[in-house]
């Protein structure tokens, strides 16, 4: 009979602590509500935390929203009144909020803050928080993707260490050279997963050769897709590849299971702790040496939700955040898109090296869109992609798809 | 009492089986006791080379998991006793009667539970928002879970009152009963083992609930385990060491209390108040 | 007749406010949540009009549209592939392993209550552990199939278009199959066991007394457990996002996944909408034949 009355007792706790704690909302005046995907050990929280010690009379409130929902509830909380004051969003969806209005145009603002100067960010990052001309949001960090790859492994296999693959051949032999099925060790690690990690990992590659999103379909950008698929193809590449988020493909670069891996900065603390090899990081090779280079930029943008009733306390919310983006990498690692921030050394040698790489790469870094309609433009990329590694289409009919696709977005 | 050779064999068997089912769960408690690219290691090792115990209490501590099961096991009572109150009732009648009222009835409360939450939370998540239950936040959890699991309730325990002879009731209606005597007196008892048993995995699913507590609780004192747990999921960190020595930590508890409950319940059954 | 009030305590009164309470309940809380999402299908839907019920209406455009795309008719058939082995699986391994636990050996009833493990893990872990251990290079599945001598090379569970739709169905059967071996002991142990006294006594074997005692009184609760395992089979998310996200392309996509898909990945809520309104009609479908089962064996 046990069971029944400890049920019954649960039920009354349960019951008393709901009515208990949920009395307790409701704040002062300016309480400004900010959501971001960071957690515990990165900047928002943080910097937060550090905002209400000032006691500036405005309280700031922190909600951490997993990734993947991040926009999903800002579209539910937008329509239904609820949304937050300020949002960090992801930047390829920036547009899709500030081409509707929901975003706050603080372009007459900035005109006359004395913290956010538009004129010191990296021309890409700046690109992604406008729209027609109009500032409507700043960028919080940066980040971009280059190459690590592995220099014991290159000494083993006979590569120099000291000259990482320059051209996309370079690259491809490489890979080959390093892959050893007997030891479990890939040539290299990427991400061609269905979501926009796999369209981050893409276009850099679409774009060296020429093309962009809006043409998509070029032949520099068949001939990327062509040299994924070799990469599949010749198991180069693990299969996974194809599922495989960045995070867990770098992995296994850590693990020594990869000898090379296409990712961003944010792997570098792990790296640092796990890796027990010497490694490196090399700019993105390109089709043939001398061509454009280019990459992906990643990272998130803070705004101002047009639905604020406290537009001037959030700007100001939002002026302290900027006004300490000195402490990005130095406290969070991660890189401030700012070309006014001097680069720390940070002690670790193979990480300053690889910032300095990382720092460089930046400077090729193009923002996807900024289009309303980013995702379903990403979409259509993603889907050529895995139809050309699974074999289902060659990469010209994959692509010429995905450009018919767009095609359609774009209008 | 001496074991036959047949039981000790279904014993042998039994454990095997076991041990495969039971496999994912050995995974889950050793991925988190491995280093992080270990984890990644190929081909994988079945024990750590040099086992993390401390990720357990860092996990606890790091995550304030403490905080986050007590809202876990509020959310999970909360529903219980949303849907054991609301529910054991509409069972009973459903299982009473023979009519095409019934049927419909069935019908429709197997119907209403057929979209997956993912898709049930945006209207739930406006029409809460209108009418100011998002002030509740745990509230708001607890109802729509009651309204998503309570089907699965219903059509349980209509099978534990239709498995009650009738005749007995309507022994008890005889002895001067009301109907309403009958129910709590002689029908109510005579199901228990399969209420019980009904709650206990309703009280199990509501435990690990996630879909409507990630959009309907913003602040983070009020969130329940499993938000807890995704925040270690990310585009570009997964910390699958920390994700699963979580886990453990979240199920494990609940796992050795319903071993140590369904033995009583479920063996209970055979010898129980049916016979 | 007697009273309103006494009517309550004594008659069908009392049935219909038992009734009626959590019906009502039901229907506000998942019913009205059911009809915006129908009438979302014949709406154009706008991002940030989630908020109402009135939006502009299009007829079945939508469903034109949908049906137009050369992904729909690949992603039901997965869908119905998967709704079936899975239940089939569950089932006919939960069925396996009830009766065998039935038999009573010693240690029977803790070890069965082990298995209940999957019921109480949470989707997103049971997702997070088998996406590890179906993964490719280190996964765990392929390393014992290899060591075996089962198969030569690793299988891609995740990433082979020919295999990813069976490495959710495989999670899937693992996660279900304790709830279907749970109830199936709880049907099992209600089963008078002086019935099979009595046909041991007549000479029936093990088959014969399966087929003729245990199946029919099993009846109600098999008819439950499988209309119960379609709707969850039907809401099974949590694997797919964490093992392939419907991948590669499409090749394990099913309709409740990629609902959420559109309306959540490409903001097409719209057409999130209809695949869900066409879930809907195949569950009408397996209600009614669930409905229709359970008719006749109400007891009188």
């Amino acid at each position: 009979m046990g069971i029944y009355k400890y049920a019954v007792l649960g039920g009354a706790c349960a019951l008393a602590s709901l009515l208990n704690l949920c009395v307790a909302a409701k704040a002062d005046d300016a309480t400004i509500t900010v959501w971001s995907q960071d957690r515990d050990v990165r900047p928002a929280p943080n910097l937060i935390a550090d905002y209400n010690k000032l006691n500036t009379g405005i309280k700031v409130e922190y909600r951490e929203v997993p990734f993947d929902d991040l926009v999903n509830e800002a579209l539910r909380a937008y329509s239904t009144g609820q949304a937050p004051d300020i949002i960090a969003v992801d930047n390829p969806e920036h547009a899709l909020f500030a081409s509707r209005g929901a975003f706050l145009d603080l372009t007459d603002r900035i005109a006359k803050s004395t913290v956010i100067k538009p004129e010191v960010y990296f021309p890409g990052p700046l690109a992604s928080t406008m729209w027609e001309g109009r500032h409507y949001g700043v960028p919080k960090a940066t980040n971009t993707i280059a190459l690590y790859y592995n220099k014991d492994m290159f000494k083993a296999k006979g590569l120099d260490p000291d000259r990482p693959p320059q051209t996309w051949d370079e690259l491809v032999d490489a890979a080959r050279k390093l892959t050893d099925p007997a030891a479990n060790v890939y040539g290299i690690a990427f991400s061609a997963k269905a979501n926009e990690e796999g369209t981050f990992q893409f276009l850099p590659w679409a774009q060296m050769a020429g093309a962009s999103y809006q043409n998509i379909n070029t032949d520099g950008a068949v001939k990327a897709l062509d040299i994924w698929k070799t990469f599949i193809d010749e198991r180069l590449a693990s299969p996974d590849t194809l599922t495989r988020g960045q995070s867990d493909s770098t992995a296994t670069f850590n693990s020594g299971n990869a000898a090379m891996a296409i990712s961003g900065p944010w792997e570098l603390d792990r790296m640092v702790a796990e890796a027990k090899f010497d490694w490196g990081v090399a700019l993105l090779p390109v089709p043939e040496e001398g061509a454009e280079r280019s990459s992906s930029m990643g990272d998130f943008n803070w705004a101002i939700f047009s639905s604020t009733k406290h537009p001037d306390e959030a700007f100001k919310v939002l002026e302290y955040l900027v006004s300490q983006d000195h402490r990005m990498f130095r406290d969070f690692g991660l890189l401030p898109a700012r070309t006014d921030i001097p680069f720390a050394e940070t002690g670790e040698p193979l990480k300053d090296a690889a910032l300095k790489v990382f720092l460089e790469q930046l400077k090729y870094a193009k923002p996807r869109g900024p289009h309303p309609e980013w995702p379903k433009i990403s979409k259509a990329i993603q889907e050529a992609i895995q139809a050309a590694l699974t074999g289902q289409m060659s990469s010209r009919e994959a692509l010429d798809q995905a450009a018919k696709k767009i095609k359609v977005v774009l209008g | 009492m001496r074991h036959t050779f047949r039981e000790k064999l279904m014993l042998a068997v039994a454990l095997v089986f076991t041990a495969i089912y039971l496999f994912p769960l050995y995974w889950m408690f050793v991925t988190a006791l491995k280093s992080g690219s270990a984890i990644f290691a190929s081909p994988p090792a079945l024990w750590p080379a040099d086992p993390q115990w401390q990720i357990y209490a860092e996990v606890w501590q790091n995550r304030n998991m403490g905080r986050y099961i007590w809202n876990s096991l509020v959310i999970a009572f909360g529903a219980v006793a949303v849907i054991s109150v609301l529910g054991t009732g509409c069972a009973y009648v459903l299982a009473r009667y023979r009519n095409g009222w019934v049927d419909v009835g069935l019908f429709l409360i197997l119907m209403l539970q057929v979209l997956p939450a993912s898709l049930m939370i945006t209207p739930i998540f406006v029409g809460f928002s209108q009418i100011g239950l998002l002030q509740y936040p745990r509230l708001a959890v607890i109802l729509a879970i009651a309204a998503k699991s309570m089907p699965f309730f219903v059509v349980l325990v209509r099978t534990a009152f239709m498995s009650v002879p009738q005749e007995l009731e309507e022994a008890g209606l005889v002895d001067g009963d009301s109907r309403v005597g009958a129910f709590f007196r002689i029908a109510l008892p005579l199901a228990r083992n399969g209420i019980v048993v009904s709650a206990i995995l309703i009280f199990m699913q509501a435990f690990g609930e996630f879909v409507y507590s990630r959009s309907l609780i913003q602040r983070a004192e009020l969130q329940p385990a499993s938000i807890g747990l995704n925040s270690f999921m990310g585009p570009n960190t997964n910390e699958w060491n920390g994700i699963m020595a979580y886990a453990t930590i979240y199920v494990t508890p609940i796992l050795v209390a319903f071993v140590l409950l369904q033995r009583s319940i479920i063996s209970g059954l055979t010898s129980g108040a049916l016979k | 007749m007697k009273g309103i009030l006494s009517s309550f305590v004594d008659g069908k009164g009392f049935d219909i406010s038992l009734v009626a309470l959590p019906l009502t309940f039901l229907l506000t809380l998942s019913g009205l949540p059911l009809i915006y999402n129908v009438l979302m299908s014949f709406q154009q839907v706008d991002l940030f009009s989630l908020g109402t019920f009135w939006r502009p209406f299009v007829g079945l455009k939508n469903y034109a549209e949908l049906f137009a795309q050369p992904e729909t008719w690949p992603i039901f058939a997965n869908t119905a592939v998967f709704v079936v082995s899975s239940i089939a699986g569950q089932f006919l391994i939960g069925f396996g392993l009830a009766l065998f636990f039935w038999t009573n050996f010693p240690g029977a009833s803790w070890l069965r209550g082990l298995f209940l493990v999957s019921w109480v893990m949470p989707g997103l872990v049971v997702g997070a552990i088998w996406s590890w251990i179906l993964s490719g290079d280190f996964g765990v599945l392929n390393f014992l199939l290899r060591e075996s001598g089962l198969t030569d090379g690793n299988v891609f569970w995740r990433s082979d278009p020919n295999y990813s739709l069976w490495g959710v169905i495989l999670a899937n059967i693992w996660f279900g199959t304790s709830f279907n071996m749970i109830l199936l002991s709880v049907g099992l142990s209600a089963i008078p066991t002086d019935l099979y006294e009595a046909a041991e006594l007549d000479g029936a074997n093990a088959w014969q007394r399966f087929r003729t005692i245990t199946l029919p009184m099993m009846r109600s609760s098999i008819g439950a457990i499988l209309a119960l395992g379609l709707i969850f089979t039907l809401q099974q998310f949590d694997l797919f996002a964490a093992i392939t996200n419907g991948g590669p392309n499409n090749s394990s996509n099913v309709a409740q996944y990629w609902a959420w898909e559109l309306s959540f990945r490409q903001y097409d809520f719209a057409k999130g909408a209809t695949v869900s309104v066409i879930m809907i009609v195949f569950v009408v479908l397996a209600s009614i034949v669930y409905v229709r089962s359970t008719r006749h064996e109400v007891r009188r």
